[in-house]
């Protein structure tokens, strides 16, 4: 691979594991927060 | 004369050396003095500057004659390997241990990511967690940039890897991956880089005002970080530490360092909590700034290579800051114009200068605007893709060819 390539290559793989590591912490906060308003009831009665 | 020599052995090796060197040794003397004023004056940061200054001077200034004929001194010797040899030195150079157990195995990057982790808040980064990741990828130009520019200029991969990851503005992760790819130039690249880190608080508000005009750097982004369980958090860095190190096995123990660090705040383990971010952090910061003064001797620093790396560093800290700031423009862009692009500075991951920086820019426009919780949301993402960054160039660094 030329160090142009391999640069652009390095780059994207970086952008990719770094998305994906934000898609956990996004997925988990929604997970969670989910399971907190199942767990405290999340429907008003009346 | 060799009255003189004996007496004053320190001033004797200086007649016994070469002119090159000899002059060296004055201006590296010279320049000690400069850089523990300048931590003093707070102009660059005294937490490195101080110690690094007086070890530098100490390096330079007190050289002598050894028993075996030699010239050396009785701190430090980086370049013994020879086991026997390793032992006996270091029961004479009182930082060779230091240096040895610590600094050369990357120990010392390690514990200094450790205190950082424990400092960190990764609620900031749930704000505007995607805003602040884009951001912080546009502020990581400059390693990529540098790190093509840098085998153009002749380095190896390895060694333009570790240059290139001055562009991250985070210390520990240029020792850490100069330790690996470049152990031969690690020296030079860490005390460069150190240097330069401390140069961001000066250099970067002009390269804001560059690029942002005034009317633009005053705008406010009401956002407030979300309040998330402290379990979210704890479960967020344990399963990402777990998952980064799967995919980056070479960079394990920065990932382990930091996401301990954060694991150990999150979970409110108060002991540790103290011990990493206060005894830790500043044991070892002091530490990596004395030992990083006690390496720049004269003959080190006289490596044709340096030159190369002091273009390479300031190329890769410029290009970043310039990448940051135009992620901030295409925030801005996207967001229909309710972004305040200087935030794109505090993609840079110098934790928390640069997002100070972000919000002082901001202030001196307009009193009201508070944008440092987005400001430190993309600095901790910029701590993350650098950590990132540093673990793809170890694993994949192979590929050139």
């Amino acid at each position: 691979m030329s160090p142009i390539t391999y640069s652009l290559f390095a780059y994207g793989l970086t952008a990719v594991i770094s998305y994906v590591v934000i898609a956990i912490i996004v997925a988990i906060n929604a997970f969670m927060s989910r399971s907190h308003k199942k767990g405290t009831g999340g429907r008003k009665e009346g | 004369m060799e009255l003189l020599t004996t007496l004053f052995p320190g001033i004797g090796t200086m007649l016994a050396q070469e002119p090159a060197i000899a002059i060296a040794r004055i201006v590296l003397i010279v320049a000690g003095f400069i850089l523990a004023y300048m931590g003093f004056t707070r102009k660059l940061e005294p937490l490195i500057m101080v110690p690094m200054g007086l070890g530098m001077i100490c390096v330079n200034a007190g050289v002598l004659f050894l028993s075996d004929g030699s010239i050396g001194t009785l701190l430090l010797d980086p370049l013994v390997s020879d086991p026997t040899e390793l032992m006996n030195i270091l029961q004479v150079n009182c930082f060779q241990p230091i240096y040895n157990f610590m600094f050369s195995n990357g120990l010392i990057a390690c514990l200094v990511f450790m205190g950082i982790g424990a400092q960190s808040e990764i609620s900031f980064l749930l704000a505007k967690p995607w805003t602040s990741i884009t951001i912080a990828l546009f502020a990581e130009l400059g390693t990529f940039v540098t790190l093509a520019v840098g085998m153009g200029f002749g380095l190896e991969p390895g060694q333009a890897a570790a240059v290139a990851t001055i562009g991250g503005a985070d210390g520990p992760m240029v020792l850490f991956t100069s330790l690996i790819q470049a152990p031969e130039l690690f020296v030079p690249i860490s005390i460069i880089a150190y240097l330069y880190l401390s140069l961001t608080y000066g250099g970067y508000p002009y390269l804001i005002r560059l690029l942002v005009p005034k009317k633009y750097r005053g705008i406010d982004v009401e956002v407030y970080p979300p309040e998330v369980p402290q379990k979210t958090k704890f479960i967020f860095c344990v399963v990402v530490c777990g998952v980064l190190c799967l995919l980056l096995p070479m960079a394990a123990p920065l990932i382990l360092s930091f996401f301990i660090g954060v694991a150990v705040k999150e979970a409110e383990i108060l002991p540790f909590q103290e011990l990493l971010e206060k005894g830790i952090l500043y044991f070892s910061t002091f530490f990596l700034g004395l030992t990083l003064g006690i390496l720049c001797e004269a003959s080190t620093l006289l490596d044709t290579a340096v030159i190369k790396i002091l273009i390479l560093g300031i190329l890769a800290l410029a290009i970043s800051g310039v990448g940051g700031l135009v992620g901030g423009w295409v925030m801005y862009l996207i967001k229909k114009k309710n972004f305040n692009p200087v935030i794109g500075i505090a993609g840079v991951s110098c934790v928390p200068t640069t997002a100070k920086l972000a919000q002082h820019a901001a202030q001196d426009e307009n009193p009201f605007a508070i944008i440092l919780p987005v400001a430190m949301g993309a600095n901790i993402c910029g701590v993350i893709t650098s950590a990132i960054a540093a673990g793809v160039f170890v694993t994949t660094i192979g590929m050139v060819g």
